[in-house]
């Protein structure tokens, strides 16, 4: 984002300079054909109604309207609330793991004490587990692919296959491979390591860890394929001069010069591992006993399975801060960088 | 593209050094792609078995029947061809309304000029940080305001346009020359006119990108379906996928079989336009 506000003011300083000098605004042509300013208005923005109608309806509209019902008691009835005040909220949060009297961790790992701290765990383990593998899995594919590697096409196919998936046949999959009887305990059994990866809470988040990783590398891996192609040839002809060492060339010619892709990267994979759901559903519906249960799965549980939209919607918008402070965060990271070369 | 790593002294095609390090380049990236590769072949051999064990289906199907697709054709619940054309008509109407929209956006974002223009294509962008999560609930109950559950409109309404699809067919209209316009101006064309007859046949590579984008996406939209539509009837094949899974879990030749009917129409769509999946993966990863 930070790229294309760019882009479009630079762009933009000298586009504005060019129609201050033909005449307020408007395009030499438009003028030349007599149109007016406010024929101008009129025709652009009948252009983008359809979208501006369709965003407002079902994206910037919703927004307000969950705020609005994070604090209705909401009655599926009636398709209607009452107001009661924060009180979603607390029934979410409560009992807090700060407390007055010190900390209280183990709303984090009791499933029974307080499910939205349990689940919002899981995603964070989620998370953590899978953003860097997805990423640095997809840059050493790319450099790998990037280099004189024959058949290049054939296995830029293969590591893209899996992301034409959809999440629901992937979770199936996975899910059969993983099970007890699964083909992959079929290979880890001569070596005394089958395990009923699926079934035992302890490892049934890495099951799905595991199954996310397959399907993100291959994204990433054109992300970062693209970005390569971007970086100028003479760049690494000047640091060979230099006698710059195959490392040297990645940690001061290719690394920094994928600023942008790797802010774009990261951003996109955190949003979307911390909104990880479909593959947590149909893998194994949240359990067993908690342990796939991310938040925005109990997020669906809650509001559709259990019909407390309130609570629901206030669990999003929690969910929603935490996503924002860290995309932001990562925004202002991305700017101080900027500076360095 | 050519990179010139070996032109150089110190990094000649030649001597032990050299072929250890291809050699193992070339082990590195084969198994990475194989871990790619062979859950797509298990589902297919296990989707050929009959009452599949493990070790039957690792490598090669030890007897194949196709006896599984039969009972998804046959058992009474599963209403494949239904949820294949509810699939097709969710996609199909998705990707129309998207192109229609998204292309009259991105033409007005790019080569016309209103009043709030750049300040509106900011905001269409930004939207993109919003989670889908948040609209989830508000969307939902107002479509059950409008009575639109379990129906197409109602699969269909919340998806019509994306910020992505604007953004792709702006940067393609911006790259197209302003003469083109004003000289269709000139020769008597009106504003839609000349997106129409003028523009739009010109970006044609863009919105092939886009429609193969948008309509693969909806193909594996797992969310919005399951919640919009849960009749029998009205399931999309991902969620008909899950219900089959609860329905007939442990049988998984006949889960595998249901997968593959998923899974082939986007693959073979794929490995035959390979270059218009990368070409939009790259794209969508350009906004940042």
């Amino acid at each position: 984002m930070a790229l294309e506000e760019g882009d479009a003011s630079g762009e933009d300083s000298f586009g504005s300079a060019a129609r201050d000098y033909l005449g307020r605004g408007r395009t030499a042509a438009g003028r030349r054909m007599g149109v007016s300013e406010d024929q101008d208005n009129l025709m652009g923005w009948l252009f983008v109604a359809p979208n501006v109608f369709v965003f407002s309806t079902f994206l910037l509209g919703p927004v307000l309207f969950a705020f609005y019902v994070s604090f209705q008691e909401w009655s599926i009835l009636r398709n209607a609330g009452e107001f009661i005040g924060i009180e979603n909220y607390l029934t979410v949060l409560q009992p807090l793991p700060v407390t007055t009297n010190g900390l209280n961790l183990s709303v984090f790992t009791n499933p029974t004490e307080n499910l939205f701290w349990y689940s919002l765990k899981n995603t964070f383990v989620y998370a953590i587990g899978t953003v860097p593998l997805q990423i640095l899995g997809g840059l050493a594919v790319a450099l790998m692919l990037d280099k004189r590697v024959r058949a290049k096409k054939a296995y830029r196919a293969a590591y893209f296959m899996p992301v034409m998936l959809s999440g629901a046949a992937s979770a199936v999959m996975w899910r059969w491979f993983l099970s007890a009887d699964g083909v992959i305990n079929s290979f880890l059994r001569p070596i005394g390591l089958a395990h009923n990866w699926a079934g035992d809470p302890a490892t049934a988040l890495g099951g799905v860890m595991l199954m996310a990783v397959w399907g993100g590398i291959g994204s990433n891996m054109i992300f970062f394929l693209a970005g390569l192609q971007n970086i100028p040839e003479e760049l690494y002809e000047a640091a060979r001069i230099d006698g710059a060492s195959r490392w040297h060339l990645f940690r001061h010619v290719t690394w920094p010069n994928l600023g942008n892709t790797n802010f774009f990267v990261i951003v996109m994979a955190v949003i979307s591992a911390f909104q990880v759901f479909g593959i947590a559903l149909v893998f194994s519906e949240g359990g067993p006993y908690y342990a796939t249960t991310t938040t925005v799965l109990l997020i669906y549980q809650r509001a559709f399975d259990e019909g407390l939209m309130g609570e629901g919607a206030a669990m999003a918008f929690i969910l929603f801060l935490i996503i924002f402070v860290f995309s932001y965060y990562q925004y202002r990271h991305q700017r101080s960088g900027e500076v360095e070369y | 593209m050519a990179r010139s790593s070996y032109e150089y002294p110190g990094y000649e095609r030649s001597g032990v050094g050299y072929w250890s390090k291809t050699a193992l380049l070339y082990a590195v990236v084969t198994a990475g792609a194989l871990w790619m590769t062979l859950p797509f072949w298990w589902t297919i051999t296990t989707s050929l078995s009959a009452n599949p064990q493990a070790s039957e289906v690792t490598f090669i199907p030890a007897a194949v029947t196709l006896q599984n697709f039969v009972q998804l054709w046959e058992r009474p619940d599963i209403l494949l061809v239904r949820w294949f054309i509810n699939t097709v008509i969710f996609a199909g109407a998705v990707t129309l309304f998207n192109l229609t929209f998204d292309s009259l956006a991105g033409y007005a974002l790019a080569k016309l000029d209103f009043w709030g223009r750049d300040k509106l294509f900011l905001g269409f962008i930004s939207t993109m940080m919003i989670p889908g999560m948040v609209t989830l609930i508000p969307v939902y109950l107002i479509l059950v305001e409008l009575n639109w559950t379990n129906t197409y409109q109602g699969l269909i309404a919340p998806l019509i346009a994306g910020p992505f699809g604007i953004f792709l067919l702006r940067q393609h209209f911006k790259s197209l020359p302003t003469s083109l316009g004003e000289a269709a101006r000139i020769d008597g064309c009106n504003e839609f006119q000349t997106f129409y007859k003028i523009y739009l046949p010109l970006a044609k590579p863009a919105l092939a990108t886009l429609a193969i984008f948008t309509f693969m996406g909806a193909w594996n939209n797992f969310q919005w379906p399951l919640i919009i539509a849960n009749e029998n009837e009205m399931y999309t094949l991902p969620v008909a996928l899950f219900a089959v899974r609860n329905q007939y879990f442990a049988e998984w030749g006949l889960m595998m079989a249901a997968a593959l009917i998923i899974v082939a129409p986007v693959l073979v769509a794929f490995l035959a336009a390979q270059n218009y999946f990368i070409r939009g993966m790259s794209l969508s990863g350009m906004k940042g």
